[in-house]
């Protein structure tokens, strides 16, 4: 699980508006997926760690991450440098293998393709964690309801997270009741009984939490939730002129991006 | 001391018939339902079932919640697992390959499924062909036998939604907690939800990160070996979920449906 | 060591992940047959003692030691065949799509052959009075049947010991009695009851031994006799012996302890009615 309690940490980027932050990193996401160039993709990559580095969030977490997908970028990097129809033929390790599509050589091409997919991978990895841990949840709330996210969606999101801790602690109580009961989660490699076991913790979880569910409703309908009235928050979000300048850049790099692709550059 | 007598268990009185009203709902759902069920959805999702190479970083317990969401909560269920979703992607990223837009394929596989319960075959089946056309709008889905990725789940999937003898008779097992016919409805059911979970994943990792068929053919074997036990487990959990929520009158989808 | 220790603390400390410290250097023996009922405010550190007695968790300082055996390296599993735990909530347990399997799933877990099974789930349904029930899915049975059906599941492993964490929460008076009368058979056959409460005339009425605990440490720890008459000290851990009790000491008794309603009535009869016959006779 990922540690999410930097709110306390102050940086220039965690005081950004909510809404000027989902759009640069919305810009961001558009605009690797618009690249398929290394070069581009790695302008992009240091970007978003300057703007890691600048929200001080510890480097070591983009690592921890990267283990979760380490397997799926060894993949990526395999296929395209030995599938990719590239032309420039770097060195020959075999006969042409047809069976496979593998014309015998290594190229240039298929490695800087190999590096771009990887690259984007590590961006589109790291992107979203930036946004949340910069943002405290109430604001990101906030920032969704004010982009015209409906209340009732933001507030089943904030709803879910504020009772995720209780639930954690009913599927732990489970998990126990279940050891007590003779099952055994800690089989090593045993991967029925670790399907039972997920199976025996998720149907008394579900079943006691819908149980919580009933008055839950009735905790929201006696505080007259879903009046037809106009919201106010307690919370305001105040968009300053960092903000302005942020959103400005991100349109200007989106804006930009979208007219180098149209004209060619940054393609393979 | 005596000793009190043990009273005989009376039966519970029935309860009255549910009327549902829009305000505090989606699709007949109570919020706090879809809250609790996003909520069961950010947890399962630290969960990992399947510590398995491949393209998400592991399956966790939240693809067996994907796919019975939509027998439980109806077309809602996309709210509540968009809602879960985008919440678990941030916290637990491992579980989705597909980035900050692996929501969107939670969020179609409870759609799908829930729409099918709901009775609403012509959506579903849009969106079906939607997630199929999808896959093969990309040319490098054009190469050798890249035709057979949508094949073994989600082709069924789409039959159970056109057919209608399948169909119905799919509903109505579930709907009616047949003894034995429920088992097979409930996997049909969960293969429908979970196909169009797994369908939207390759559509959208294929775009991202251009596989070629050396890739996706050779490893399709496997893959079809791992979604048959994600389906699998998930009807366990499905048909223990839905036949503990009718004994204990819990709120479900199905009662909306009841006339 | 002795025998008939069949649960011992030795300077058992734990101190959670978070650095709580929940237990603090408890040294406890508990033998064959007793009926121990551990109380205290909320965040003594009750629960988290009594899931040491069975490797729910692990002593972080000292050993615990189950029949003779440390619990450090043993599985869950292989521990709730001596020691059952049945927890607060029954639902938490319950997962199967009837009675009978529910009682025969942990055998199952454990490999027990199918005969064996069936014995055992028999026996245990006729003893708790669920026959007529097997066939029922969980959910649908009362609060005080899924109570029942929990402690069917703890009893289908057969152990010694069996622990019970508020066994009477959210039942009625009638449910609440009827599970305490299925701890007191248990025990009349010479387990080990280990119960945690925070309803004292029912600690009073059925424990043979309380221990308090207060902040990870053993506070008191005797026969419910001694234990309650510590009326002061108890006020100070934010617990109440039973009014009954409170009663009597009211009334000037000092030299024994009261627990129960008979027990005052006989005594007053003693010390102010000579002949309470009299008394019945007069008023007829």
């Amino acid at each position: 699980m990922m540690n999410i309690n930097l709110k306390s940490q102050k940086s220039p980027f965690q005081k950004l508006d909510g809404r000027s932050k989902l759009v640069a990193l919305a810009v961001i996401f558009t605009l690797v997926l618009l690249f398929s160039h290394w070069a581009y993709i790695l302008g992009l990559l240091v970007l978003v760690m300057l703007i890691w580095w600048v929200a001080r969030l510890p480097f070591n977490m983009i690592r921890d991450l990267f283990k979760f997908f380490l397997v799926i970028a060894v993949v990526i990097l395999v296929v395209q440098i030995f599938f990719y129809p590239g032309t420039t033929n770097l060195f020959r390790i075999s006969n042409p293998i047809r069976v496979i599509g593998f014309s015998g050589y290594i190229t240039l091409e298929g490695i800087l393709f190999g590096i771009a997919m990887v690259l984007r991978l590590v961006v589109i990895m790291i992107v979203a964690p930036l946004l949340v841990m910069t943002t405290p949840l109430p604001d990101l709330m906030l920032a969704l309801v004010k982009l015209k996210v409906p209340y009732r969606f933001a507030f089943i999101m904030t709803t879910a997270l504020s009772l995720l801790p209780s639930i954690q602690n009913h599927a732990a109580i489970i998990q126990q009741a279940q050891l007590c009961r003779g099952i055994t989660y800690d089989g090593a490699g045993k991967f029925f009984a670790k399907l039972r076991a997920s199976v025996a913790l998720m149907v008394p979880l579900i079943l006691g939490t819908f149980r919580d569910s009933q008055t839950l409703e009735i905790a929201m309908s006696s505080r007259a939730f879903g009046a037809p009235i106009k919201r106010t928050f307690l919370l305001e979000s105040h968009f300053g002129v960092a903000d302005y300048l942020i959103l400005v850049f991100a349109i200007l790099l989106l804006v930009g991006g979208i007219y180098l692709r149209a004209r060619g550059f940054g393609a393979y | 001391m005596t000793i009190p007598e043990q009273q005989p268990v009376q039966p519970a009185p029935q309860p009255a018939p549910r009327t549902y009203k829009a305000r505090g709902r989606f699709f007949g759902m109570p919020i706090a339902t879809l809250a609790i069920w996003a909520s069961l959805y950010i947890a399962s999702s630290a969960i990992p079932a399947l510590p398995i190479p491949g393209m998400a970083g592991m399956i966790t317990v939240n693809a067996i919640m994907t796919a019975i969401s939509g027998m439980i909560l109806g077309p809602a269920a996309a709210i509540a697992n968009a809602a879960g979703g985008i919440v678990s992607m941030i916290l637990f990223p491992y579980g989705f390959s597909a980035g900050p837009l692996g929501f969107l394929t939670v969020t179609l596989g409870g759609l799908v499924a829930g729409l099918l319960f709901a009775n609403k075959w012509i959506p579903a089946a849009i969106l079906e062909l939607l997630i199929i056309g999808s896959w093969f709008i990309n040319p490098q889905t054009w190469q050798t036998g890249m035709w057979m990725v949508p094949l073994p789940y989600t082709a069924i999937a789409l039959l159970v939604i056109v057919i209608k003898p399948l169909r119905d008779w799919v509903r109505r097992s579930i709907l009616t907690q047949h003894k034995v016919w429920m088992w097979p409805a409930v996997f049909l059911m969960c293969t429908v939800g979970h196909a169009a979970e797994f369908m939207t994943t390759n559509t959208m990792v294929n775009w991202m990160f251009h596989l070629s068929w050396q890739y996706w053919v050779p490893t399709l074997p496997y893959w079809i070996m791992i979604d048959t036990v994600v389906i699998l487990a998930s009807t366990i959990v499905g048909v223990g979920v839905l036949n503990g929520l009718k004994k204990a009158r819990l709120p479900q989808f199905s009662d909306s449906l009841e006339k | 060591m002795a025998e008939e220790n069949v649960l011992l603390c030795e300077q058992l400390s734990h101190i959670y992940a978070n650095g709580v410290q929940a237990l603090a250097n408890i040294n406890l023996s508990i033998s064959q047959g007793e009926y121990v009922a551990f109380v205290g405010q909320n965040g003594s550190g009750k629960t988290t003692l009594v899931k040491h007695f069975n490797g729910l968790l692990k002593p972080t300082q000292g050993k615990v030691l189950v029949f003779g055996e440390s619990t450090q390296d043993k599985k869950v599993s292989y521990l709730s065949r001596r020691v059952g735990y049945v927890f607060q909530n029954p639902d938490d347990m319950l997962f199967c799509s009837s009675v009978g399997e529910e009682i025969a799933y942990g055998p199952r877990m454990l490999g027990f052959d199918q005969g064996e099974i069936d014995t055992r789930v028999q026996k245990i349904l006729t003893e708790l009075d669920l026959e007529s029930q097997r066939e029922i899915h969980p959910f649908a049975l009362s609060l005080g049947d899924r109570q029942r059906l929990a402690v069917a599941c703890a009893l289908s492993l057969d152990p010694q010991v069996f622990v019970f964490d508020e066994p009477t929460t959210g039942q009625d008076y009638f449910g609440g009695k009827s599970i305490m009368m299925l701890i007191d058979q248990l025990h009349a056959k010479g387990k080990t009851i280990i119960i945690i409460s925070h309803d004292m005339p029912l600690v009073a009425e059925h424990a043979k031994r309380v221990v308090v605990l207060n902040k990870g440490q053993i506070a008191l720890d005797g026969t419910p006799e001694t234990v309650f008459s510590y009326t002061e000290k108890l006020r100070q851990l934010s617990l109440r012996s039973p009014q009954v009790t409170l009663l009597a000491q009211e009334l000037g008794l000092r030299d024994r302890t009261l627990l129960r309603v008979p027990q005052i009535v006989q005594w007053l009869e003693a010390e102010y009615l000579p002949s309470p016959k009299r008394i019945q006779g007069g008023q007829v």
